[in-house]
């Protein structure tokens, strides 16, 4: 049992015990509100560079297991809790989550007042922050000093194309960031599914005779990547259906002349209610966005809102007007969180159906 | 019970699918007239109407068709057919981009006949038809537009479509006949 410090870019500092890696990290700090699910939030690929702060009060009761991972290489820099617990009860979780981020060399600290924290994060905005072992003068320039990449997208995307085989529709998946539960996602439905690098150009799409595309989650800023990517969506959109989503669905829509800032307040949780623009029907889902796209900039010529959060009014979803193309910046198959708009993978498999007639 | 083959879901996605590629095809629903056949056409059209209103903040106008009166199958002789169109409604089509809605895409009779019946409403600028279920079989030269399912059926087996409005349900069952 270490005594550990979260410290954060405005001078803040948080004592905590420390668990997992004792590795010393900087990181951007988010918090995390879903109540469950900490292995796919800690294993996701958009948490790249980030010390995550869980408010759920308890993590680490469930294990981690073989069927909830979102990726094999975790990047997380950190996670925080207010306590976190080495027994498991689950049948599945043969594995701790202090191993866990041993193994994986990520650091914990338990013990933190996480309302505190996420107060304090909401009030004055996103902020880097480091796990260090003392808080002196010389971990804050440390901190101050230290330079986040902006080149995640290339650090976490796969470097050659996969396949994930089956037997139905001829699926390519552009991997931002994959998250693993879309690839479970279109398994389900027998896609037969070949994950390429972000940077693939529109013709080596088209070469392989795609019957739909989709825009994976993905770490970062969208407006970190070339102009290229956005060239790529432009061709392939008038060919066949695309489904973007996260990181996704922002470049679907600069691809699209619409426009993206960067929120005050990061929002990484499953409890804001987001209205179905068509039905007027209300659904939840996992939401992991520090962008939203910018409502007064998407052109009436070209797209149509399709689905709004209720909290913070931010768009979550958007579709083409002449094509049957459409993106959503949530993440629709519960890993973690409610599945209350899974099928949207149906709805895309519909428009590519459609098209193929 | 027959077996379903699209639930309550399926048709929701059905629907709002159709009503986006009409958007698509129309370039907006400026001078869009959606026309429901009677009895279950007439609800998949207002509710397509409905969603095409949320989306653009639009009135979309729709009308309801009785083509008992040009239906090549039932025998006139017996008593007065019923007029078209409701003498209370007063949607014209004339100049219009009608979008022609049916449950069910089969021979292709029920179709000939609303064509004739909106030619006597008047003369649309275009016709384009969007029917929830294709199951083949046709026996006239004519293909829908926009289809929510196509279901591959033998002459032998009903198709059943239940809408909300008077069914308590959505579904689409095959009976066995």
């Amino acid at each position: 049992m270490t005594t550990r410090y979260l410290i954060l870019e405005d001078g803040a500092s948080y004592k905590g015990v420390g668990f997992g890696s004792e590795a010393t990290t900087t990181g951007e700090v988010i918090i995390n509100s879903n109540m469950l699910g900490y292995q796919e939030v800690i294993t996701n690929q958009i948490y790249h560079n980030q010390i995550i702060v869980f408010t759920q009060p308890s993590i680490g009761n469930t294990g981690i297991n073989h069927k909830s991972f979102e990726s094999i290489v975790t990047n997380a820099k950190g996670v925080i809790a207010k306590e976190y617990s080495n027994i498991s009860t689950n049948r599945l979780g043969n594995l701790s989550i202090d191993k866990f981020l041993k193994q994986n060399n990520i650091p914990g600290i338990a013990g933190i007042d996480t309302r505190e924290l996420a107060r304090h994060i909401r009030i004055k905005g996103s902020m880097k922050g480091s796990i260090v072992d003392i808080d002196d003068e010389h971990a804050y320039d440390q901190l101050n000093a230290s330079v986040l990449t902006n080149q995640q997208v290339d650090q976490v995307s796969t470097k050659a194309p996969f396949p994930n085989p089956g037997d139905g529709y001829n699926i390519i998946l552009i991997d931002f960031g994959l998250k693993y539960s879309i690839l479970r996602q279109l398994s389900e439905r027998h896609c037969n599914v070949t994950v390429m690098p972000w940077n693939t150009s529109s013709k080596e799409i088209m070469d392989l005779d795609p019957d739909g595309i989709v825009l994976s989650t993905g770490p970062g800023s969208p407006l970190n990547l070339p102009e290229s990517v956005l060239e790529m969506i432009r061709t392939v959109q008038k060919n066949v259906p695309i489904f973007g989503m996260g990181l996704g669905h922002e470049l679907f829509a600069l691809a699209n002349g619409a426009k993206i800032y960067q929120m005050d307040i990061e929002h990484h949780g499953s409890n804001h209610p987001i209205k179905q623009i068509i039905t007027n029907k209300i659904i939840y889902a996992s939401q992991s966005q520090g962008y939203a796209v910018d409502p007064k900039s998407i052109s009436h010529d070209n797209l149509i809102v399709t689905y709004v959060d209720l909290i913070n009014k931010t768009v979550q979803g958007i579709r083409h007007r002449d094509y049957p193309s459409f993106s959503i910046q949530f993440s629709p198959d519960g890993g973690p969180g409610p599945i209350d708009s899974v099928d949207l993978y149906d709805e895309f498999l519909e428009n590519v159906s459609s098209q193929r007639r | 019970m027959g077996k379903v083959v699209v639930d309550q879901m399926a048709m929701q996605r059905a629907l709002t699918r159709i009503t986006y590629e009409i958007i698509e095809k129309n370039k907006g629903i400026d001078n869009l007239v959606i026309v429901g056949i009677k009895t279950r056409g007439v609800y998949l059209a207002k509710r397509i109407a409905n969603r095409l209103e949320k989306l653009e903040q639009k009135h979309v106008d729709v009308a309801e068709i009785d083509i008992t009166k040009y239906r090549d199958d039932v025998d006139h002789s017996q008593q007065e057919d019923p007029k078209v169109l409701d003498n209370s409604v007063k949607v014209s089509v004339a100049g219009k981009n009608v979008i022609l809605v049916d449950d069910v895409l089969y021979t292709g009779r029920t179709i000939k006949a609303a064509f004739s019946a909106i030619s006597e409403l008047g003369r649309p600028n275009n016709i384009r038809l969007a029917v929830l279920v294709d199951r083949g079989h046709r026996e006239l030269p004519i293909r829908a537009d926009f289809v929510g399912k196509n279901i591959p059926t033998s002459r032998k087996e009903k198709v059943r479509v239940s809408v909300a409005e008077i069914d308590d349900y959505d579904s689409v069952e095959i009976m066995d006949d």
